[in-house]
């Protein structure tokens, strides 16, 4: 398999666009290739792009967007297709990109991820977000994404102990990490003691999922992210020499049941576990080597359980360790330095792609007042449904 | 009243138990494709529940709550939970059926369609 890596890097502000999507998609992916020494026209080199958005059709109205965006930046007759995964929709479009390069059908591909979820009212998009859940066991009930992380939270509540403030303490770490990421969607500094004491707490931080409550939460964002992809053997001849390469040591993907009643045991995300495992394998590396890592914490009780399922902390300890701070940038185990979706935000199909810039930055020391001393190895989880299809990704320097 | 009835789906192959319908029997050593309906209703246990204030679109109420309950044949269930006070987590229940949704179909004039499925009251 042929060695597959990351030379450029491109991110719009994560918030609500002022822009058209598909410029908002481009600008993300010019500045990936702008960041490389890419270049359009007859000088293009990139024989594919991959584009992950979960909702461009539904909710921009706009399908085909690989196309769109391949025209718009004149890449033509560039390859392109557009990938869908849910919220792992990003990861996923890394991950074949990954596979076409490793193959050998691909030398240079361009990966972006976009969403513009703004565009529809809060109830439209927490129903169109829904639509991943399973049409007659779930969704036809009303439930949302939210309300199976409350029923997920509630058994983690009771069987390790998790509580309400250790959710807080994860929310408050990311957003502090957010007000250091020029990009992050919410960049407030937000107080432990504001957001848990029980005297104002329904007015600070109202119940949204009983037990969740809104700062245990990600907000609705736009967005997009987009990073380059190029063969080992073909870096230099194809102009990327001057770039540090950060390479794709790993991927791993694994689906669990659609009905989240129906998992064998209800606190596990096996997928999150199965597709780590996957990536380590393939890696060669360990939890042990991990330095710094992106976990997909749309909800907070998920970078709590997806620490776990990982391998970064023996399982039901996860919150213990945010706790004594060991998450924190300057902690042992600093889990997502961006901001996370929690304070970065969360534009569904752009996260995945958001996460591996993040690493990108912290892997070549330009993550500014975030940086994490001496970063080396690098794991992204990208969280597709409730946990029933989940993307791993290990990057490294080595 | 067909609509207002719930299923377990039992495999006739290797007899194991699904909810919802699946097209192949969910048991890794099994292959089956045939299934024959058993009625699922009556006492259940509740594993897990929350309560929702930010609902989709359709629902003009302030909150729902919804719960996982199992059934003595071991077959799980997502569904609303129809009483407020008193939820707690390893409590017994009686599954219902009722409707749970208004689905809106958009062709030519837009029309509603009632949707039913699990509605758990106090035992």
């Amino acid at each position: 398999m042929r060695e597959v890596g990351i030379v450029g890097i491109g991110h719009t502000k994560f918030g609500k666009s002022n822009v058209p999507f598909i410029d908002m998609t481009c600008q993300a992916a010019l500045e990936a290739m702008d960041d490389a020494g890419a270049k359009t026209g007859r000088k293009n080199v990139i024989d594919q792009v991959f584009i992950g958005t979960m909702a461009a059709g539904m909710v921009q109205r706009i399908s085909g967007l690989a196309s769109a965006v391949v025209d718009t930046l004149n890449l033509r007759p560039a390859m392109a297709e557009t990938i869908e995964n849910g919220p792992a929709s990003g990861a996923s479009a890394v991950k074949l990109g990954f596979m076409a390069i490793a193959s050998g059908v691909c030398d240079c591909v361009l990966v972006v991820g976009a969403e513009g979820m703004r565009a529809v009212t809060g109830w439209e998009g927490t129903d169109f977000v829904a639509t991943m859940l399973h049409p007659e066991a779930e969704y036809k009930y009303g439930c949302t994404l939210p309300s199976f992380a409350g029923l997920f939270t509630r058994l983690c509540m009771d069987k390790y102990g998790v509580t309400s403030k250790d959710l807080s303490i994860v929310s408050v770490k990311n957003h502090a990490n957010a007000c250091l990421n020029p990009v992050a969607h919410i960049r407030n500094v937000v107080k432990l003691d504001r957001i848990t004491d029980e005297r104002i707490i329904n007015a600070t931080n109202p119940l949204v999922a009983d037990p969740l409550r809104q700062f245990d939460m990600c907000p609705v964002s736009d967005g997009a992210a987009a990073v380059l992809l190029v063969a080992k053997d073909k870096q230099e001849e194809l102009g990327f020499g001057g770039k540090k390469f950060i390479r794709i040591a790993g991927v791993g993907s694994a689906t669990d049941t659609h009905v989240v009643a129906n998992r064998e045991v209800p606190t596990d995300l096996l997928a999150v576990r199965l597709s780590a495992q996957m990536a380590y394998k393939m890696s060669g590396f360990t939890p042990k080597d991990i330095d710094v890592a992106e976990l997909h914490d749309a909800f907070q009780i998920l970078e709590i359980a997806e620490s776990e399922e990982t391998g970064l902390f023996p399982r039901g300890t996860g919150h213990l360790a945010a706790r004594e701070g060991k998450t924190e940038i300057k902690g042992e185990m600093p889990i997502n330095t961006s901001g996370g979706l929690k304070a970065k935000g969360h534009p569904l199909g752009a996260t995945g792609v958001s996460q591996i810039v993040e690493l990108v930055k912290q892997l070549r020391g330009e993550a500014g007042e975030r940086q994490v001393e001496g970063a080396k190895t690098a794991l992204a989880i990208n969280f597709g449904g409730f946990g029933n299809n989940v993307v791993a990704t290990i990057l490294t320097t080595k | 009243m067909e609509e207002m009835k719930m299923y377990a789906y039992k495999c006739k192959k290797c007899g194991k138990l699904h909810h919802p319908r699946y097209i192949v029997c969910q048991n890794p050593d099994c292959d089956g494709r045939e299934f024959e309906e058993v009625p699922l209703e009556g006492k259940c246990k509740l594993l897990t529940w929350t309560r929702v204030y930010n609902l989709p679109e359709g629902y003009m109420v302030p909150w729902l709550n919804f719960g996982i309950v199992e059934f003595p044949n071991g077959v799980r269930a997502t569904g609303q939970i129809g009483f407020d006070d008193g939820i707690e987590t390893g409590m017994e229940l009686v599954a219902t059926v009722g409707q749970v949704r208004d689905k809106v179909i958009k062709y030519k004039e837009t029309v509603t369609e009632p949707q039913y499925g699990f509605i758990f009251q106090k035992a």
